[in-house]
């Protein structure tokens, strides 16, 4: 993957000179009286809405919330995952306008986007944040096969992984695994309880298992391919609000992919402001969350591939209807994202 | 004739870029891509080591690298102004004629231009083209929101801010931004030197 990344840059290197060689200063100039310098109007609408959640690594996004306050954005929300549409998922409250933005999964996403929910991806934030774990005598995602692996409920974001990982290595996720649903009990606790054999979860579950040497990890996204990669959060946002609000989307993004910066550059900060603010309990956890989740790879990795990905395995097995194409086609929204990777270096 | 010799420089050109590398092709790509307009640069009137009212505009004309210090921090400024002073070095004689460096302090009231200077001397700055800012705590404020750092005191009396470094261009337009302090200064100086190539 690596090299893939590199003969991507290469080539979008290589489109550059192309650029430049058929008449560069005009493209460069189009640019400025163009889409980049609108975007840097002050921002259309003043409030913006936000996800609260309690999985540790949408991290960039809380500490964003300064950030966004200098981008022009004097109303700054953080709604919480309640009532019936917060048991939905953040991509069904960003489409049904209870949030304009949040970090999202790349998997569980696509479902609401098949359904047709007005939601936008517009950037990849960061790698590898679920983890599988299993008790004693389980090694692998082979292993799973006949054992009981605890999901909050059907269709949750850890079902629609785990889902993935099962079949790509030649389990069928609807036999071979017995699906326990654990709602309204957390699947870590019957984890914990050693009523079921396996889970997949995020952080800081992730991190507060392995300090407590509660089973092992059996799959890490941050280190196993192909999970690794490919993003497994996204930042995504209303599709009306992105097409309304070009200027105010373009400062959230770039609040939020600074935060993603400062997630790498300075984590004890970070987790300091997480506890501070009362989004994670454990400094050490986030810090160590922070150490481990590739946060820096939003500018280097392409977010189109993982849609692609995910898309094609998801569409194989029926879990959506609409190729990744399509979705890719409808449902992304790069030109952001493209601007500032050449506007904000790190 | 003409129509013969496209397919064979389009070739020579091809077999130079296989011959030239990755690495090569990199840096003849980043050579060839102009740096963004963003827009333009936040101007500010702030005060100099040595006393003297200072604004952007002032360097209208030159390069400007503006970024964001304190002196009693002890955790990452005493990584980027080295860095700095290092390409202060590389930049040969370009540094101050055409490239000039503004630190401006997120830390006013501790921060004068006495204690600026003596910051500067010991990371062996040029201060005649590199410029340590300070002002009063709402100019500093004014100043560091504009350029979208973020600073403020913690109970310790430190100072919590990002890092953010940004180059603008000869006619006052910020054209990129650095985050944090361990951006490559190779990249760095490249951007600062292709502004003036640019006309």
């Amino acid at each position: 993957m690596p090299f893939v990344q590199t003969r991507r840059r290469l080539l979008t290197d290589l489109a550059f000179i192309g650029a430049a060689g058929l008449g560069g200063v005009g493209l460069t100039g189009l640019s400025y009286s163009g889409q980049s310098r609108a975007s840097e109007r002050p921002p259309e609408i003043t409030t913006i809405r936000l996800a609260k959640s309690p999985i540790a690594c949408l991290a960039p996004q809380y500490v964003a919330a300064e950030l966004l306050r200098i981008e022009g954005f004097t109303d700054v929300q953080y709604v919480g995952l309640e009532g019936d549409i917060g048991k939905r998922g953040i991509p069904e409250m960003i489409g049904r306008d209870h949030i304009d933005f949040s970090m999202t999964f790349a998997a569980p996403m696509l479902i609401p986007m098949d359904a047709g929910e007005p939601i936008t991806a517009l950037a990849g934030v960061h790698v590898g944040c679920f983890e599988v774990f299993g008790h004693e005598d389980i090694r692998s995602i082979a292993d799973l096969k006949g054992r009981s692996v605890g999901i909050p409920y059907s269709s949750s974001s850890p079902h629609t992984f785990l889902t993935i990982m099962t079949s790509y290595i030649g389990l069928d996720p609807t036999k071979d695994i017995n699906w326990v649903i654990t709602s309204p009990v957390q699947p870590k606790q019957l984890f914990i309880e050693r009523k079921i054999d396996a889970i997949l979860c995020f952080p800081p579950e992730t991190q507060e298992l392995r300090a407590r040497k509660i089973g092992s990890v059996i799959a890490n996204s941050a280190q196993d391919r192909p999970w690794s990669n490919y993003f497994c959060c996204m930042l995504v946002g209303n599709s009306e609000f992105v097409r309304k609000y070009p200027a105010a989307t373009k400062r959230v993004l770039r609040a939020i992919l600074k935060a993603t910066d400062l997630c790498v550059s300075e984590p004890k900060r970070v987790a300091q402001l997480m506890v501070d603010q009362g989004y994670a309990a454990h400094s050490d956890y986030v810090v160590q969350m922070l150490s481990e989740l590739p946060y820096a790879v939003w500018r280097d990795y392409d977010p189109e591939d993982t849609i692609r990905f995910y898309g094609l395995r998801m569409h194989e097995l029926g879990m959506i209807k609409s190729p990744p194409q399509k979705l890719i086609a409808e449902h992304t929204d790069w030109r952001f994202l493209n601007e500032l990777k050449r506007e904000l270096k790190m | 004739m003409i129509i013969r010799s496209v397919p064979v420089l389009v070739f020579i050109a091809l077999v130079s870029l296989i011959v030239a590398g990755p690495h090569d092709i990199r840096d003849l790509a980043a050579s060839h891509q102009q740096l963004p307009r963003i827009a333009p640069a936040p101007d500010f009137m702030l005060t100099s080591q040595d006393g003297a009212q200072v604004t952007l505009t002032d360097f209208r004309g030159k390069v400007v690298a503006v970024t964001f210090i304190y002196t009693s921090c002890t955790s990452t400024c005493p990584v980027l102004t080295p860095m700095m002073s290092f390409v202060q070095d590389q930049l040969g004689r370009d540094f101050g004629r055409k490239i000039t460096f503004v630190s401006i302090t997120v830390d006013p009231e501790r921060d004068s231009p006495q204690v600026l200077k003596e910051y500067a001397t010991s990371f062996g700055a040029n201060l005649s083209g590199w410029s340590f800012l300070t002002g009063s705590p709402a100019a500093i404020r004014d100043v560091t929101r504009r350029y979208g750092a973020v600073a403020s005191k913690n109970v310790n009396g430190d100072v919590d801010h990002t890092f953010l470094t940004s180059i603008v261009d000869q006619r006052g337009v910020l054209r990129v931004q650095y985050a944090g302090v361990r951006f490559d200064p190779g990249e760095f100086k490249r951007d600062l030197v292709s502004l003036l190539r640019e006309r």
